[in-house]
């Protein structure tokens, strides 16, 4: 039985023109102009003024999938601004997206947890999720000694209760004495410091 | 693949805690989700693997995975998961494909349409044969409709050995003697070989689901199998796939994956169709959200 080659075929179209596309009034176009400039770094600019006024959230996803594809610290700064948008879903696209880039988004990490945004810091914390175990450990102990905000601190212990190093011990002690008053905190330490050095709580 | 790092055996210590923080590790990145009953399960491979790479500890072991150094999460899933494959190996999807999808599927075709299906990756064959036996079988409109089955890989030395289509008695231990009887021949060392009319009606080609540029090709597919191949992919890999596949369906058509995968934890691009034998994917109609 034969097989359908489809109509799109190996695109001759260049990076410019494909940049000229995410204007297009046609969803499709769009989509396809982003699905198309994934990797390549020129493109950074246009994806990044197309993505801020993309209404259709399927080719928001693609714009950041190619962000993510291209993957350098220019890619990152588009990404950043999304994580402090009023809508959940685009905050939620934007962490997953910065996720998928853990040694691109490092250097951004201590000024994202010490952001004076609080929901900026929790959702932070979650990109550390993906990152080795000793960095993540580093920045996560650093926004807890110094983190006044119980839920800030509550992020930052689940993310170290999977990916926490031992050296997260004495910071989550410390941090489970600092918020005694608030019950949820030291259980959560209890358990994250269990899960870490792998002893019964 | 190195996997005798370790060389020698000791007893690694596991504890109830480690387990769980590895459990939990494991549901996130693969989807994989094992109950408490199946701790001895969990504790042989996790010592198997912690062996193998010569780690000294869990945590040592536990810090290497994360990292996926020596590409170790393909060889945990693998040493989790049922590798080899075998004929109407998760049979509940090719029921739900004849008692509820193609039925959707034909609703906006008319009679002698053409029908395609695509199964990726395809292994050595087993899948694909499945879907054409299955159709054959169980399906009444299967003479009613010009269907089209493909099947791709990465590896061509499994589309290779799946043209040929030759099998020993595992792969075909879910099928009936009768199935066996009528769409099989033996062959020398035992094994069987199906039929030349199966064999030349579908198409077997190599592709890389997450090269964009190779994915072109493929279009317009109204149902795709890609089983237990998303677990393997890191994050930017798994979103890239996603979007690749919707553009190789039609509009309203679906997608099945693994059992213990789902679309709704990679990508927000399809929307999730339960069935009563199976819960699949679906690539929306009219899609402008």
């Amino acid at each position: 039985m034969p097989l359908i080659r489809g109509k799109g075929g190996a695109s001759g179209e260049t990076s410019g023109s494909q940049q000229a596309a995410l204007d297009s009034p046609d969803a499709d176009n769009r989509w396809t102009a982003a699905r198309a400039l994934a990797g390549q770094a020129d493109a950074v600019p246009a994806l990044a003024v197309a993505l801020a006024r993309e209404p259709i959230p399927r080719v928001r996803e693609a714009m950041m999938t190619a962000l993510i594809r291209i993957g350098n610290a220019a890619s990152i700064e588009v990404l950043l601004p999304y994580l402090r948008s009023q809508d959940a879903g685009v905050r939620a696209a934007a962490i997953e997206a910065l996720q998928a880039l853990p040694d691109a988004i490092a250097p951004f990490m201590t000024p994202l947890l010490n952001d004076g945004d609080s929901d900026v810091r929790l959702l932070a914390t979650e990109l550390a999720r993906n990152m080795g175990g000793s960095e993540a450990t580093r920045l996560l102990c650093e926004l807890i000694d110094h983190e006044h905000h119980p839920n800030v601190c509550a992020a930052a212990i689940d993310v170290l209760t999977e990916v926490g190093t031992p050296d997260a011990l004495p910071t989550l002690e410390r941090c489970a004495v600092r918020f005694a008053a608030t019950p949820f905190l030291p259980f959560a330490v209890a358990v994250a410091m269990s899960r870490i050095s792998g002893e019964e709580s | 693949m190195d996997d005798s790092k370790g060389g020698s055996s000791f007893a690694v210590h596991i504890s109830p805690e480690q387990v769980q923080r590895f459990c939990e590790f494991l549901y996130r990145r693969t989807g994989m989700s094992f109950a408490e009953s199946k701790r001895y399960f969990i504790d042989r491979r996790l010592e198997d693997r912690i062996t193998a790479t010569g780690s000294s500890s869990f945590q040592e072991y536990f810090s290497l995975l994360r990292t996926d150094a020596d590409q170790e999460i393909e060889h945990l899933i693998n040493s989790f998961t049922v590798n080899e494959t075998y004929f109407y190996r998760e049979e509940h999807q090719l029921r739900c494909m004849t008692t509820s999808l193609l039925d959707a599927i034909v609703r906006q075709k008319k009679l002698g349409a053409t029908l395609r299906i695509w199964s990726i990756p395809c292994s050595t064959g087993e899948e694909p044969y499945s879907i054409a036996l299955w159709l054959m079988e169980n399906w009444p409109q299967v003479d009613s409709y010009n269907i089209e089955i493909v099947g791709s890989d990465i590896d061509t030395r499994a589309l290779k050995a799946a043209t040929e289509g030759i099998y020993g008695d595992r792969a075909l231990m879910r099928l009936s003697r009768d199935i066996v009887g009528r769409y099989f021949g033996p062959v020398t060392g035992g094994n069987y070989q199906i039929d030349e009319g199966l064999r030349n009606s579908i198409e077997f080609t190599r592709a890389n689901l997450i090269d964009t540029k190779d994915m072109t090709q493929y279009r317009d597919f109204d149902l795709i199998f890609c089983r237990n191949v998303l677990i393997y992919f890191d994050d930017a890999s798994r979103r890239l796939a996603a979007e690749n596949l919707y553009d190789c369906l039609r509009p309203g058509g679906y997608i099945c994956l693994g059992h213990s995968e789902s679309m709704s934890r990679i990508s927000p691009l399809f929307r999730v169709s339960r069935f009563p034998d199976a819960i699949v994917y679906q690539r929306p109609e009219a899609d402008h959200g």
